[in-house]
This record gives C-alpha cells, sequence and structure tokens, in this order.
C-alpha cells in the first residue's frame, strides 16, 4: 500500500541521515538538519569517492544486502531521497 | 648544484615471478603471470586473484614477519652481487628500506585474543618490536650505520632509495642497502576490496577494461654506493641510481590529483638531479597498477613529457601491486632491464584506452636504452620518480 | 639548519604558549586513567586553534588531527603564510603510527566480517594518511613522508630534513613527531615495562624509568637560513655518542621516559658534569618524545631561561639542571638512546 511505503520511506531516509552522519564522520551535521531531498557529492553533503565507497558498507551492513556496480548505482547515490528508494527497492521481502 | 653519480653495485628481488633475479627475468621474458586465484597464505573468503611469492627459501623463514624474511632473501642476493656476502669490510652501511604491513602492530590473533579476554600471549608483540625492518636488516648484516624505515604507502620503496641517495651524497654513510619488502596480507587485502579497487581478475595495467589490482608480495633490495667507494672496492657495475623526485598532490587521501602535477613535479626533480633531459628516457617501468585512476594520471603524464610513443610498461601484471615493496622491486627490474637490453611486454594489456592515452609495450622489446624511469604513486597522494642510468 | 617556527599538542593543550608554560609550572599528574587504572597523559583537541584545518579533514583520526595542528602551527610560528607559494617538505616519524585505527580496523573484520570493513578506517591505518592530511589541509605540494624506527624516528627524520635541505629539495620543512595513545599499546606497556602507579615519570631513575604514556604532536618548521623569531640553530644530528668525545654543551636533556626496560645508558651523560634535564614527566612516554624535549631545548636557547626538571628524583646522583643558572646557554645536547643502548641526538645552539 502506497501509506505503507511511505512510511517506510520515511523510516529508511532517517535512518540513512543518522548512518551517514555517524559513519562518515560528518562533525558539522547533525541528522536532522540533512534535508530530504540533500544531495550528496559535489554539493549539499559534499561527499566524495572514499565517503562512495564507506556509504556501499555502510548500507551492506545495516539493511543487508551488497551494493552493485557502482555504474548501476550513480543514481541511487545522488540524494537522500534517491538512495532511500534504492534501499527500499533492495530490501522489500526482506523480514 | 652538482650530484655525484650513485653506482647500483647489487641488486635482489623476490616476489611472485622468482626467488631471485635471474628466475624473476626468466618470468618475465617468457610472459609468464604466477598469480593465484586466491590468497592460500591465510584462510579468507576473498575470491580475488593474488601474486604470492611462493620461492621463498625455507631458511628465510620467520615466524610472523614474512616481510623481513623476504627483505632477508633480497638482502642476501644483493649483497652477494656487491662482493659483500661475507662482510662488510669495515664500511659504514646504512639500511633504508620501505614497507607498509609490517610496521604496524596488526596480528589478529594476538588482537581478538586480547580484545575477547583481556590478556594475550605477547610473542607477536615481542616479533614486532625485536623485528623493526631496517633495524633488523642492520642488525642481521652487521651494518654500523643508520637505519630507518620508511612507511610512506605504495612509494616507500622508491622513497626508500631516495633517503639512501641523500644519505650517500652528505657521507651519512658508504654504502646503503635499501628498497622495500612487503608481504601480502590479509589486512590490507580487506581494505582494497572494501575501496573497491581490486580487481576480480589478473589485473590489466593501461586497459581499457582495467578493474581494479591484485595484491602481491616481495622484496627489491639495492646495494647503492658513492662511485669512489664503488671504485676503492672494485665493484665493477655499470648501473647508477641518477635521480630521485618525490611530491605530495595536496589532494585527497585516497584519490591521485587528476591532472598529476605533483608526479610532473617528482619526475621533473628526478630528471633534473640525473642531468637529463625527457629525450633521454628510454624507457619507463609504471606504477600501472591498474585501478582506473591511476593509470589515467601516469599515462596522461607520461604522454604529455615524453610523447606517446615513448615505451612505457608495468611489471605489476607479473608481480602484483606489491605495496611498501613496489618501488623497491621496479627499481631492480628497472636497472636489470637496462643492463639485459630488452624490457618484458607489459602483461594483462589488450585494448588502447583513449583516457590513458597511450599503449604499454605489448611484448618483450630489445631496448638500447641508457636511462629509465620508475614511478610511484602512492595511497595517501605521495608520488616518486627514479632514475636509473647504464654507462 | 635553522629551528624557525614549532607546534605542539600534548596533554597541557595545544601551542607553544602552553608548552611553556607547562615546562615553566610544577608537576601535573596524568590526565587520563582507562578502565584498567593506567595512567596516561592524553591530548585534548576540543581547545586547539586551527579548527578550521580540522573541519576540512572529519574523516581523519586523531593522530592525524594531533599532526595537522602542531604542523600548521609550527608553519604560523615561524611566519610562513601560503605554503603553496612555497617549497615545503613534510617528515612526519612515528614510533608506532596510527594503531589505534589499525585495531579499529581489525574490529571491523571481526564485527562484521571481511567483506564488510570500513574504507575509510583502511584508510586511515596506513602510515601516511597524515601527511596526506597535513598536504591536504596546508596545500603543500612538495615532498611528504613518513618514517618510523621506534626509538630513533624523530632525530632521523630531523636529519632527513637536513639533507632535504641541503640538496636544495626544499626550502622548508615541517619536520615532526606524533604518537597516539591507546589502551592496547597501554596494555602492552603496562606487560613488558614498568608503569609508574603514582602517575610519575621519573627520568633518572633510570633503572629502570617508570612509565606513563604520552601522546601528542610536535613540529618544527626548519630551514637554511634564520627567519625572524628562530628559535636556535641545529648544528648536527649524530648517531653513536660516548661520554668521551661528547661536545661539551651547557645543558644536556635526555629522552628517558621508561620506554625502554632499561635506561642506565644515561648514567653516562652525567659524568662530564654537564647539568642534566628531562621533560618526559610534562607530557608522558614516547618513542618519539624526542620531538618534544627537542623543543624544550630549543625554547631554552631562545629565552635563555631554564625550565627545571619538573620531577628531580635523582637515586643515581646524575648532575641536575639547577633552577639558578647564572651563564649564558649557548648550546645545548639532546639524546635518546634505544633498547640496543646506541644513542641518536641534536647539538642545538643560540640562532
Amino acid at each position: 500500500m502506497p501509506e505503507n511505503s511511505d512510511r517506510e520511506l520515511a523510516e529508511i531516509r532517517r535512518k540513512i541521515k543518522e548512518i551517514l552522519v555517524e559513519g562518515l564522520s560528518l562533525e558539522h551535521w547533525t541528522p536532522e538538519e540533512i534535508k530530504d531531498d540533500e544531495i550528496l557529492f559535489g554539493q549539499g553533503l559534499d561527499l566524495d569517492s572514499l565517503d562512495a565507497a564507506e556509504i556501499a558498507v555502510l548500507i551492506q551492513r545495516n539493511f543487508n544486502f551488497i551494493v552493485g556496480d557502482p555504474e548501476q548505482t550513480r543514481e541511487a547515490f545522488y540524494s537522500i531521497s534517491t538512495l532511500a528508494e534504492y534501499i527500499y527497492q533492495n530490501t522489500q521481502g526482506q523480514d | 648544484m652538482k650530484y655525484e653519480p650513485v653506482v647500483i653495485s647489487g641488486m635482489g628481488v623476490i616476489s611472485a615471478t622468482g626467488g631471485d633475479l635471474a628466475e624473476s627475468l626468466s618470468s618475465l621474458e617468457k610472459g609468464q603471470r604466477n598469480f593465484l586465484p586466491k590468497a592460500t597464505l591465510f584462510p579468507t573468503s576473498l575470491d580475488f586473484p593474488v601474486f604470492q611469492a611462493s620461492s621463498l627459501p625455507d631458511r628465510y623463514h620467520l615466524e610472523g614477519r614474512r616481510s623481513i624474511s623476504l627483505a632477508l632473501c633480497a638482502v642476501d642476493e644483493a649483497l652477494a652481487e656487491a662482493g659483500l656476502a661475507n662482510g662488510l669490510d669495515g664500511a659504514r652501511v646504512g639500511v633504508c628500506l620501505g614497507t607498509t604491513v609490517s610496521s604496524q602492530l596488526n596480528d589478529q590473533k594476538f588482537y581478538f585474543t586480547l580484545r575477547q579476554e583481556g590478556a594475550a600471549p605477547l610473542e607477536p608483540v615481542d616479533r614486532y618490536v625485536k623485528m623493526e625492518l631496517s633495524s633488523y636488516i642492520k642488525e642481521k648484516i652487521g651494518a654500523r650505520g643508520p637505519a630507518l624505515t620508511v612507511v610512506n604507502a605504495c612509494s616507500s620503496g622508491s622513497d626508500a632509495l631516495g633517503v639512501a641517495l641523500s644519505w650517500l651524497r652528505h657521507g651519512v654513510c658508504d654504502i646503503v642497502v635499501a628498497g622495500g619488502a612487503d608481504e601480502l596480507s590479509h589486512i590490507p587485502l580487506c581494505g582494497f576490496v572494501s575501496l573497491g579497487i581490486v580487481s576480480p581478475s589478473p589485473c590489466a595495467p593501461f586497459d581499457k577494461n582495467r578493474k581494479g589490482l591484485n595484491l602481491g608480495e616481495g622484496a627489491g633490495v639495492l646495494v647503492l654506493e658513492s662511485q669512489s667507494s664503488a671504485k676503492k672496492r672494485g665493484a665493477p657495475s655499470r648501473l647508477r641510481l641518477l635521480g630521485y623526485g618525490s611530491c605530495a598532490d595536496a589532494y585527497h587521501l585516497t584519490a591521485p590529483r587528476p591532472d598529476g602535477a605533483g608526479l610532473i613535479t617528482a619526475i621533473h626533480r628526478a630528471m633534473m638531479e640525473a642531468g637529463i633531459s625527457p629525450e633521454q628516457i628510454g624507457f619507463i617501468n609504471a606504477h600501472g597498477t591498474a585501478t582506473p585512476d591511476n593509470d589515467k594520471v601516469e599515462g596522461k603524464v607520461f604522454q604529455q613529457l615524453f610523447g606517446e610513443k615513448i615505451l612505457t610498461h608495468s611489471t605489476k601484471g607479473y608481480t602484483g601491486h606489491t605495496l611498501g615493496a613496489a618501488g623497491g622491486i621496479e627499481a631492480v627490474f628497472a636497472a636489470a632491464f637496462l643492463r639485459e637490453g630488452w624490457m618484458p611486454g607489459s602483461a594483462g594489456f589488450e585494448t588502447y584506452d583513449e583516457e590513458v592515452g597511450l599503449a604499454p609495450v605489448g611484448r618483450k622489446t630489445v631496448s638500447d636504452a641508457t636511462h629509465a624511469l620508475s614511478t610511484s604513486l602512492a595511497f595517501g597522494g605521495n608520488n616518486a620518480a627514479l632514475i636509473m642510468g647504464i654507462e | 639548519m635553522f629551528i624557525n617556527g614549532m607546534g605542539i599538542v600534548f596533554a597541557g593543550g595545544s601551542g607553544i604558549e602552553k608548552f611553556e608554560g607547562a615546562l615553566a609550572g610544577p608537576w601535573v599528574a596524568p590526565n587520563s586513567h582507562n578502565e584498567a587504572g593506567l595512567p596516561s597523559y592524553q591530548a585534548d583537541l576540543a581547545g586547539a586553534g586551527r579548527q578550521d584545518l580540522l573541519k576540512k579533514i572529519r574523516r581523519a583520526d586523531k593522530m592525524s588531527k594531533m599532526a595537522v595542528v602542531a604542523a600548521a602551527d609550527a608553519a604560523e610560528d615561524a611566519g610562513l603564510e601560503n605554503l603553496a607559494a612555497h617549497r615545503v617538505g613534510v617528515i612526519l616519524s612515528t614510533a608506532h603510527g596510527p594503531h589505534v585505527t589499525t585495531f579499529k580496523f581489525l574490529d571491523g573484520i571481526y564485527d562484521y566480517g571481511e567483506e564488510e570493513v570500513s574504507p575509510i578506517t583502511f584508510s586511515n591505518s596506513v602510515h601516511n594518511s597524515t601527511c596526506s592530511y597535513i598536504a591536504q589541509t596546508m596545500d603543500i605540494q612538495g615532498p611528504t613522508l613518513t618514517v618510523t624506527q621506534f626509538f630513533h624516528s624523530f632525530y632521523n627524520a630531523l636529519s632527513l630534513a637536513s639533507l632535504w635541505l641541503a640538496d636544495d629539495r626544499v626550502d622548508y620543512a615541517l619536520v615532526g613527531g606524533v604518537e597516539q595513545y591507546g589502551d592496547v599499546l597501554s596494555w602492552i606497556v603496562d606487560q613488558k615495562l614498568t608503569t609508574a602507579k603514582d602517575g610519575m615519570i621519573k627520568p633518572f631513575n633510570l633503572t629502570p624509568t617508570p612509565q606513563v604514556p604520552g601522546e601528542g604532536a610536535a613540529f618544527f618548521l626548519v630551514s637554511k637560513t634564520a627567519m625572524g623569531k628562530a628559535y636556535c640553530q641545529v648544528d648536527d644530528i649524530f648517531l653513536g655518542w660516548d661520554a668521551d668525545r661528547a661536545i661539551k654543551a651547557d645543558i644536556r636533556v635526555i629522552d628517558s621516559d621508561g620506554m625502554a626496560p632499561d635506561e642506565s645508558a644515561y648514567l653516562a651523560c652525567g659524568s662530564s658534569g654537564v647539568p642534566m634535564a628531562a621533560y618526559s614527566p610534562l607530557f608522558g612516554s614516547m618513542m618519539s618524545g624526542s620531538a618534544f624535549n627537542m623543543a624544550a631545548a630549543a625554547l631554552t636557547l631562545k629565552h635563555q631561561r631554564v625550565y627545571p626538571n619538573p620531577v628531580a628524583d635523582n637515586p643515581h646522583n646524575l648532575p641536575l639542571l639547577p633552577k639558578d643558572f647564572g651563564v649564558d646557554i649557548n648550546r645545548m645536547s639532546c639524546l635518546r638512546f634505544d633498547c640496543r643502548g646506541e644513542a641518536m641526538g641534536a647539538h642545538l645552539s643560540r640562532a
């Protein structure tokens, strides 16, 4: 149901923000300050390639699936929202 | 400023290519790639090809200190060629070796036991303390000069040779045993895999479809001395270490500076010290790790400085990336290729990559080069360049 | 070679003024005890200057952060600005390197398995990550080198800096030492060496000297010629020392701090009657503690002021530095013995 998925997506976004602040040592951000459509690379959070590698591991650790080919995940790694959708799609059917 | 040439009077090398220089040259000449589908030195589920130095003689075995064993093996060979196998003859000898793995207290069994039980047997700590790479080699060969270990990641071996040049030029010692040594270790394997830069297939330096590096291990050691010292001892070598340059990218922890400015500065400095111009470089032994970034930067820089026709090869396709040993092993290879008059084909290369902008030599190539360049680009952004010559 | 600027991060804070204050003040007890009750001197970066630089290196570990602050302070202290416009090199010495981060990486293997380790932690566990952060934050596009050799790490780095200057490889070098505190290393040294349970390092006890792990970074900006506020000149860096051939110095600073089980080699330093000082009780036991002791010697020469020994227990009747030192201080000798009894050190003179 769409309502359910909206709620789940919101929960994933909230979790990602916490994970990124902690895992990437974003000392000058709090999870609450990060917007849902915050851009990850180049602007917004201004992350780089090393952060991208770390995010892949953080997703693996926290959402229990393996992040695929970087070419395919480039779009998913655009913003908090796109990342949440990517995670949502890959965790459907998990307990 | 005038720099007195430094003589390479002995060389020793061990890697997956072989247990000494002769064996290594033989497999390089044949284009033989001695990789394993996965590491066997430690238990792992990581299925990535590696290059292990399987011909390390048992007599060099040191429990938990494989890097030191590899170093000792190469040091013995180098000292023998330099005519110093039976003692250092009263000379003031320094030791400067590069490494990554052996400089860390990283014994997993020790650490996990300590973590779980709050105490652990201290033998691994004793080994770590007593067998500090350069100090231990110094003690082992009875050297009386300085000992220093360079821990500059993947350019450590080249940088150690640079330190040796400084020591010799300023009379800190008469002879230096210098180079690098690193074992294949589980820790960097996990680390490099997590960075996504390890190739699941045998590495392909400069190839359009390269997928990253393979890890390897080994040691490469040069015995260096001033011309006057070599003359006095009657050491007849024609090989010279002529120049060294080093420069940081000041850019990023893991990615090289895209314009290669640091590498260019390092190469210019090395050529200036050697007193040569770019046209005199006969060939390049590139760092050529086969990561997308590294090869792109090197290709661009070589093309810009030497033109796209410059004979370039990477020996990483035969040795894997040996980290702190790479600069030492590749300096030995580059000097040996000058002496032998040929260089091997750059293993793994098939398809030209426009982004790299040059094709490495495809098969064994004869050359009458008098000068060779060897480059190292380190994790952390340090670039090092060495120039070897033959008289 | 001249020392033109210094930057220090230690348990007493960050900055030369803080270090000078500690040298002039009384002994201060260790600022930390771990769960096992073992004392240590730990640096606090919260009050450090250069938060602007720290902001640029959010991912760096404490070892790198301490070194970045100390290196930046040393350049600023020397009045050297816009480092990209100069030929500057960096030589960092460390005995144990990023061991805390290495263990953290091993934790990752243990807790998550070999396929879920952190690439950031791995990157920070590589020895020269610290130099990389220094070069990045200060825009230093010159040679950077990290070296290690346990006890002689710092003096080897200093020696190499003088060669880089002589070779005209660089016009300025930032040379320093850094060590980070960690509970694992604290446990190890407590097993292998004598811990000062009362927290007091007694650097003239020597057989053995009780140790307390320290932490910090000390950097020096050196060049061939003296800049505006040069501290002192480094006359030479020596390997091997014996009392008979030692150069006459006004004061001798020794690096005894209990990091070797037996430091009786320092007893020979007393035979010449040269007043002795040791400042390890102020910053803790560190194999690259030589950098901190040399900073104390540089301050002594510049300010012509003696800093009395913070802990003056003297069971071997060594000639300790008196509180009142009536004459000019022109030459100082600093040295460290390794566990094999081999010394390395530096001779300093007034600029």
